[in-house]
């Protein structure tokens, strides 16, 4: 009976009833767009990650560790026999890190130098434009951001200096014969990417590696001497730690969301009830009971919350399918890795059921809470002052 | 007590004003019986409306008892008031108080719907009391698009749509012109006659004083007189 009489209150309202639930949908939508944003970032860096650095794992120089360059002096060897194994079956490519300084244009530049096997396919670099330069001392390839900061371009030449295995300084001239275009930042800033045999030719570190990236689907192998094993898990802690410590961002991005959808309703909750004192008034007169019409104001606004969820579908659904599909230009570059994490010019968000689920309940609850609210204040209200349109909300 | 719909003893009834309190029903004793059509008439402030909100169970007197319909209001629960009024009485107001976004009949047909009617019972009934109030080509209007007069012939529909044994009606003529009171009070008589609901106005319009079998005059919260008047002959 309630939701009859609630159906057709809502439908009665017309414009008011549309605007009411527009406003809420805007909301919803905004939502989901927004939490979809952020896991789209996430799932973006993630996958950028993996598609152009990871691969399905790497097995590490026990002295190797990306964040100390101090330890890239030691942390080469031969590479151990099962993994030049992969190597050599193209299921893994080898990678030899030192330090480095360049000088282009006269100016001094400390730089990461690393040696990759210019026909591996594992990772998604182009690393086959480092092929067929002999007539380059060294063929050098660097990423966009790279060539912007050191203002190179292709064919131009720089002096490059290192630090060979048995600790003498050596420089020779680089030309760039690449510049490519990545969305992972950490190939690109203070790299510099040298055909592999080159670098081990250049560092005195004949078939020597720092690490050995290999394809995915690959399991551990047995004989790799002390090479420590470093999975996708492991290689993408980092990130993961990153998104762990913008959880709370997202959770307030979220809050706030919710509670401008929350506020609308209530809004529209006070001002339908103070509007409709004489209303609640006759409902009463007419043997309504208190409880009956408070049940009824919190089936209109859960109603008005339902409808809202139609809406966001049919008016907004078309939007988030097209940003799902297109991605929403973010007009900013973050390509220089000024965010710390890998973001995509172009924005994809990624609507999981998870997200699509748990928004539905959350903002249900919210919705009947808020309905409710200023609803409960009607078993409160006296019917002679309703019946004269005499309410405080 | 057999045929009594109301029975009020010693009523009193004071509001809070400020911090002191302003007394709007003093010493009231009545007795109404089944099938009464009675006006509760007096100047503005005189109590009509408190006396009629509390035999409706709308207010609740501050000292004295109000039995309706046999029931004790004191010894009723907000709840078992509601069903009372849900199912005994039915309520017209000065300003119509229909539902604004519903149409004729479905304002007539409302408290059909709180009383759990059926839906071929409720359609046979609210087309029975739109023709009775004389509105059928107006089912699908919403009261927006109603005439003062049509608004309150909608009101008396939805008052007696579920046959209740009383109907209250507070000022039910207050905005309306000659023509249209005298219209609305006619239908009311009929209705009376018909079925023998009993009838209470609070009204201060002389055009309706015709109307009235008894008359309870009020004045600053007091019965000041009480005539019953013979309209066997004139009709009425």
């Amino acid at each position: 009976m309630l939701f009859k009489i609630a159906i057709k209150n809502l439908l009665g309202a017309k414009l008011r009833t549309w605007l009411n639930v527009f406003v809420t949908a805007l909301s919803f939508f905004m939502i989901i767009l927004f939490s979809a944003m952020y896991d789209g970032m996430r799932e973006h860096a993630k996958q950028v990650t993996i598609d152009t650095e990871i691969g399905g794992g790497a097995y590490w120089h026990p002295e190797y560790d990306p964040m100390d360059p101090m330890t890239f002096e030691d942390a080469h060897s031969i590479i151990p026999r099962d993994l030049k194994l992969l190597v050599d079956q193209n299921k893994a490519f080898p990678v030899l890190v030192s330090q480095a300084s360049i000088y282009p244009n006269g100016r001094i530049m400390p730089v990461i130098m690393k040696g990759i096997t210019p026909e591996q396919n594992i990772v998604n670099m182009p690393t086959q434009m480092l092929v067929g330069h002999e007539e380059v001392t060294i063929p050098v390839l660097i990423g966009r951001g790279m060539a912007k900061d050191a203002n190179l371009d292709v064919g131009d030449a720089f002096t490059i200096r290192w630090l060979d295995a048995d600790r003498t300084y050596d420089a020779d001239e680089g030309i760039v014969v690449h510049i490519m275009d990545t969305e992972n930042f950490k190939l690109d800033m203070g790299h510099i990417w040298v055909p592999l045999k080159k670098a081990q030719m250049m560092l005195a570190m004949e078939k020597e590696a720092t690490y050995v990236t290999y394809a995915e689907g690959l399991s551990v192998v047995k004989n790799k001497h002390d090479w420590i094993p470093r999975d996708v898990k492991y290689l993408i802690r980092d990130m993961e730690a990153l998104i762990e410590a913008d959880e709370p961002n997202a959770a307030i991005m979220y809050i706030i969301l919710l509670c401008f959808a929350a506020m609308g309703i209530f809004n529209a909750q006070v001002l339908s009830i103070f509007r409709r004192g004489r209303e609640i008034g006759t409902l009463m007169a007419l043997g309504m009971t208190r409880t009956r019409v408070v049940g009824l104001f919190t089936l209109e606004g859960g109603l008005n919350a339902f409808l809202a969820a139609i809406m966001t579908v049919i008016l907004f659904g078309p939007l988030l399918w097209y940003f799902g599909n297109n991605g929403i230009w973010l007009g900013v570059d973050y390509s220089d890795g000024a965010m710390g994490i890998i973001v995509e010019k172009y924005l994809i968000p990624v609507y999981s059921v998870g997200l699509v689920v748990t928004t539905t309940i959350i903002v249900s609850i919210i919705v009947l809470i808020v309905s409710y609210l200023p609803s409960r204040r009607i078993a409160r209200m006296k019917p002679t002052d309703a019946l004269r349109g005499k309410v405080t909300v | 007590m057999e045929n009594s719909v109301v029975s009020i003893t010693n009523l009193l009834k004071r509001f809070p004003v400020g911090g002191d309190f302003f007394t709007a029903l003093k010493q009231i004793n009545l007795k109404l019986q089944k099938g009464e059509f009675t006006g509760l008439v007096g100047p503005s402030g005189s109590g009509k409306t408190t006396l009629l909100n509390i035999i409706g169970g709308l207010d609740s007197p501050s000292e004295g008892t109000v039995t309706v319909l046999k029931k004790s209001l004191a010894d009723t629960s907000h709840n078992e008031r509601a069903e009372l009024r849900r199912k005994n009485m039915g309520f017209i107001f000065q300003s119509y108080n229909l539902l604004p976004v519903y149409t004729v009949f479905e304002n007539v047909e409302l408290p059909l719907i709180l009383n759990k009617v059926d839906p071929q019972e409720r359609d046979k009934k609210v087309t029975q009391a739109i023709e009775w109030v004389g509105l059928s080509d107006k089912t699908k209007s919403r009261p927006a698009m109603l005439s003062g007069g049509e608004c309150q012939r909608t009101a008396i529909a939805r008052a007696i749509v579920h046959e209740p044994t009383l109907v209250l009606a507070d000022e039910p003529t207050a905005n309306l012109d000659a023509e249209n009171s005298h219209h609305i009070m006619n239908i009311m008589v009929k209705l009376n006659k018909e079925l023998s609901t009993s009838f209470i106005f609070a009204t201060h319009d002389e055009k309706i004083m015709d109307y009235l079998r008894r008359i309870i005059h009020l004045d600053d919260g007091q019965i000041i007189n009480d005539e019953l008047i013979d309209r066997s002959k004139s009709g009425g």
